[in-house]
């Protein structure tokens, strides 16, 4: 005896998941080298390596995790190499952790250009515990962020 | 700031972060019991109409499962749960989407999904598991419950 799952079209599983965390990886590097910039006073660069990932960021938040440069490369390059998934996952959190991650680099950027420099490596900062937990742990920022905006009432408001 | 501070600070944001997901991980997919008597909130027996169920309860226990729409492990939770309710007579699986009932999740404290509630026959929370569930753990409490069907008001301890 059980319920049906929430399952709403556009969430539907085909995604594999281990492409999202192939892309968290190399994001994760990336931060560290904009936090590392930013703690060397390196403040241009690093707030210029932020603002390509905040791009990137943008991408996958707004044509899907599964259409991001890395998810590209990790079809292209390494799916091959590996074994055929367990199982599918939806695209949705990913895309929706893409916004948050966005969010989080493009505060920093913004907070950089008005001359608050050390925001630049504070959200990197952030930003890649997040991408890091991602990668090596498998956690699904967007499924926790998701489910918070819920309780804060800023996301799936009852149907009127 | 000198190089080799930097990237000492840069070494210890990858040794926090490691630690972090340590902890974090050894927590998910863990029954932790619900001690009867805990509070008296905690002891209301709760009803299918309180987590929106159409469906009844089981007469042994149920598994009340909480998901949104965007929550990756909840499918294949959802088949754990599912399967499982499926083997243990009397054993109801029920899962709950809160993406629309913002009310739920702040009455049950969720925090994550999938979130699993662990009902015996009377509708009491016996254990909550937070993450994807631990198979090992949850076959223990299944067994609980089906043995805890005669004697209500023996603690279940792990």
């Amino acid at each position: 005896m059980t319920s049906s799952p929430p399952s709403p079209a556009d969430t539907r599983p085909d995604l594999d998941p281990r492409g999202p965390r192939f892309g968290a990886a190399i994001t994760a590097g990336l931060l560290l080298v904009v936090v590392f910039l930013s703690l060397t006073g390196a403040s241009v660069a690093a707030l210029v390596g932020l603002a390509g990932l905040a791009a990137l960021f943008a991408w996958g938040a707004f044509a899907g995790a599964g259409r991001h440069p890395y998810s590209m490369l990790f079809k292209r390059f390494v799916r091959p190499r590996l074994n055929p998934p367990v199982a599918l996952e939806s695209a949705a959190p990913p895309t929706f952790a893409q916004g948050v991650g966005l969010l989080v680099t493009l505060t920093g950027v913004v907070l950089g250009l008005v001359g608050v420099a050390p925001a630049v490596g504070v959200c990197a900062a952030i930003a890649f515990v997040a991408a890091f937990l991602n990668a090596v742990f498998d956690y699904c920022l967007g499924c926790q962020m998701y489910l918070l905006l819920v309780r804060a009432g800023l996301l799936g408001r009852p149907v009127a | 700031m000198d190089p080799i501070i930097a990237l000492s600070l840069v070494l210890a944001l990858v040794a926090g972060a490691t630690v972090l997901g340590l902890v974090w991980r050894a927590r998910q997919g863990r029954a932790a019991v619900v001690a009867p008597g805990a509070t008296a909130a905690q002891d209301t027996p709760l009803t299918p109409a309180d987590v929106a169920s159409r469906l009844p309860f089981g007469a042994n226990g149920t598994l009340v499962q909480f998901s949104t729409d965007h929550c990756a492990r909840c499918p294949g939770t959802h088949v754990l749960l599912a399967g499982l309710a499926g083997q243990r007579p009397g054993v109801a699986h029920v899962d709950v989407d809160l993406t629309h009932r913002r009310d739920l999740a702040n009455r049950f404290g969720i925090l994550q999904t999938p979130t699993t509630l662990i009902l015996d026959g009377t509708g009491r929370v016996r254990a909550r598991i937070g993450g994807v569930p631990n198979r090992s753990d949850l076959l223990q409490q299944l067994d609980h419950l089906t043995g805890s069907t005669h004697d209500q008001l023996t603690p279940v301890t792990r």
